[in-house]
């Protein structure tokens, strides 16, 4: 990869202090555990406080399941895995998954400002709706509505009728876009280090055993993910010994071979065992460093 | 700065931006490719499918081809007309990269913006259920300035069809039609490499003679819109005050001198995309591919899938 330049930060450079606040918005399923699940293991460790806005139901990744069933279990799943995660809320919206493209931009603009504005955090964590070759694309509609409602949360003028709710506006310091790895330019670093959030890689040795942990009570769609996989590979003449019989276990071993693998993409070119990476918006993106 | 200066700095920028070498590709192994564009013509733009298409049914694939919107506007025989002339030459075209039906979703050309995208991502869901395609073939999704609508739309309609199609629970309605889950595994997206640096192809996928030729021959059955004789008029004009001519036109009426104008584009575009990875003729694609969507588990599988 010609021209890459990682800022590979460990938290050292996190700036975290115990009683920061952190918002996660995800579209659904385990997409900010699978990105930023030991980042935020780590920082709920240091004693961040941190909710999550989760905008799907998840009704529809499951394996001979109804949607309702589908929907219901993953609810629980997410809730779990939050609380093994050491997050304090996860509140979901419930708009169905995978039709994020029908609804509204403004109006999920507005319902993640809201969250924002309430919980006032340091940090924000939104899925990058700038990365290619995602072909999940609720994730791109929940990062472009994020990204402005990151924006718009300190603009006093948009939604003043949150106001008449008793919530101000509010400005978020640092903002960690996340993704899953396939974009091959997602290293590339953009134009500006001012007003464009740059690449950075952040290690995770530490909680990695968490983020594999978090990652497997998400038992409905990784079952999915297992059976999906082996019927390909069965229909294709070829088979995954540790799918040759679908258990919990070998289920189990899969979800934690995908973190573990990437952990090391991630890290790859950094030094570090284990990573994830992400695209930063800090104090650079605001006030460039010649003013400061 | 000084004319040399510029003139040097614009030469540096067009090497830096001298496409690499292109790793050469192969067609997977399956039975059924649906192309899904929005016009008639699109199975052949100017940048090129129709070599690719051509392959893989030299390869034994079968070729459907998804027309989603009525090509109203292209030609200058008003809406009406525009719409049957256009299916025509559409049918004439596919049939020769040996496609075996054009199916035409009769969405409002060039207005397909507003359209309901789950709607027209449902459209395609069926079509990829009933047909089951193991390649789906349109537009990058995540090409940049892509100025056209239709293109845009379509294009993200099928980043979620082509493998969404194999969930149970979306639509379920239509497993009461017989229509059964099922998943394409290779999505192959073409788009201009000269419209920014959203599409950097990760593949060529080298051509024959033959694969060319047809990719010309169908190009030029869309004589509604392309191989106007006013153009190699307009040439021989421009050409003629200055002395000179295309031998190859001496003998040709403008008609026929502008169609063949067409398939020179098509052979130039697919010799220097083939020069660009080495071989005498290809097509470059961004390929999505089956595992391509689980990044993290891509290595374990490349070590521990075996054959059965």
């Amino acid at each position: 990869m010609t021209g890459m330049r990682l800022a590979a930060v460990g938290f050292a450079a996190l700036g975290l202090a115990g009683a920061d606040r952190v918002v996660v918005v995800t579209a659904g399923g385990a997409d900010y555990v699978l990105a930023a699940g030991g980042t935020l293991a780590e920082m709920a460790g240091r004693g961040a406080e941190i909710h999550v806005l989760r905008l799907t139901n998840d009704e529809k990744d499951s394996w001979r399941l109804t949607p309702e069933e589908t929907a219901a279990r993953a609810r629980r799943e997410a809730e779990a895995a939050g609380a093994l995660l050491g997050v304090k809320s996860v509140t979901s919206l419930g708009y169905r998954a995978w039709e994020l493209g029908a609804v509204s931009f403004t109006e999920l603009r507005d319902r993640i400002m809201l969250f924002i504005r309430h919980h006032k955090p340091r940090t924000l964590f939104i899925p990058n709706p700038h990365t290619h070759y995602d072909r999940v694309l609720d994730r791109y509609y929940a990062g472009r509505a994020a990204e402005d409602a990151w924006r718009s949360a300190g603009v006093e003028g948009v939604q003043p009728v949150q106001a008449e709710a008793g919530l101000q506006p509010h400005i978020t310091h640092d903002v960690y876009y996340y993704a899953p790895p396939v974009d091959p330019e997602r290293r590339t670093p953009e134009a500006s280090a001012t007003f464009v959030p740059q690449p950075k890689v952040v290690e995770i040795g530490a909680g990695l055993a968490k983020k594999i942990a978090v990652a497997q009570v998400y038992v409905t769609a990784n079952e999915s993910l297992a059976r999906r996989l082996e019927e390909r590979l069965r229909t294709s003449g070829r088979r995954l010994p540790v799918l040759d019989e679908i258990t919990p276990a070998a289920i189990r071993r899969l979800v934690e071979e995908n973190v573990r693998g990437l952990a090391k993409l991630a890290a790859a070119g950094t030094g570090y065992a284990a990573a994830e990476e992400f695209h930063y918006a800090g104090i650079e993106f605001r006030i460039p460093a010649s003013y400061r | 700065m000084t004319l040399a200066m510029r003139l040097l700095s614009m030469a540096a920028l067009a090497l830096s931006a001298l496409p690499q070498k292109l790793p050469l590709g192969e067609v997977p192994r399956g039975k059924v490719v649906l192309i899904l564009q929005p016009h008639h013509d699109d199975h052949t733009t100017d940048y090129g499918m129709g070599g690719l298409i051509a392959r893989m049914v030299d390869e034994g694939y079968e070729a459907y081809y998804v027309r989603a919107s009525n090509d109203e506007k292209d030609g200058a025989h008003g809406y009406a007309r525009n719409d049957i002339v256009n299916l025509r030459e559409s049918v004439e075209g596919t049939r020769i990269l040996g496609i075996r039906k054009v199916i035409s979703l009769n969405w409002r050309n060039d207005y397909m913006n507003p359209i309901p995208l789950n709607e027209l991502r449902e459209q395609l869901i069926v079509l990829i259920r009933k047909y089951k395609p193991d390649v789906v073939l349109g537009h990058n999704p995540w090409e940049h300035y892509q100025k056209n609508p239709d293109h845009r739309q379509v294009a993200r309609a099928m980043a979620e069809a082509w493998w969404m199609a194999g969930f149970a629970n979306v639509h379920p309605e239509h497993a009461a039609l017989g229509l059964q889950p099922h998943s394409a595994h290779y999505l192959y997206g073409k788009a201009r490499l000269d419209w920014g640096l959203g599409h950097r192809p990760n593949v060529a996928i080298e051509l024959n003679e033959s694969q060319v030729r047809k990719k010309q021959k169908a190009y030029v059955a869309h004589l509604n819109v392309y191989a106007n004789p006013a153009t190699a008029r307009a040439y021989r004009v421009a050409l003629a005050r200055e002395n000179l001519a295309v031998p190859e036109w001496e003998s040709l009426t403008d008609a026929e001198a502008a169609v063949l104008m067409e398939e020179w584009h098509m052979q130039w575009i697919s010799r220097r995309r083939g020069a660009e990875a080495g071989v005498p003729y290809a097509e470059d694609y961004y390929v999505l591919g089956e595992f391509d969507h689980l990044p993290g588990l891509k290595e374990y599988l490349s070590k521990n899938v075996v054959a059965r």
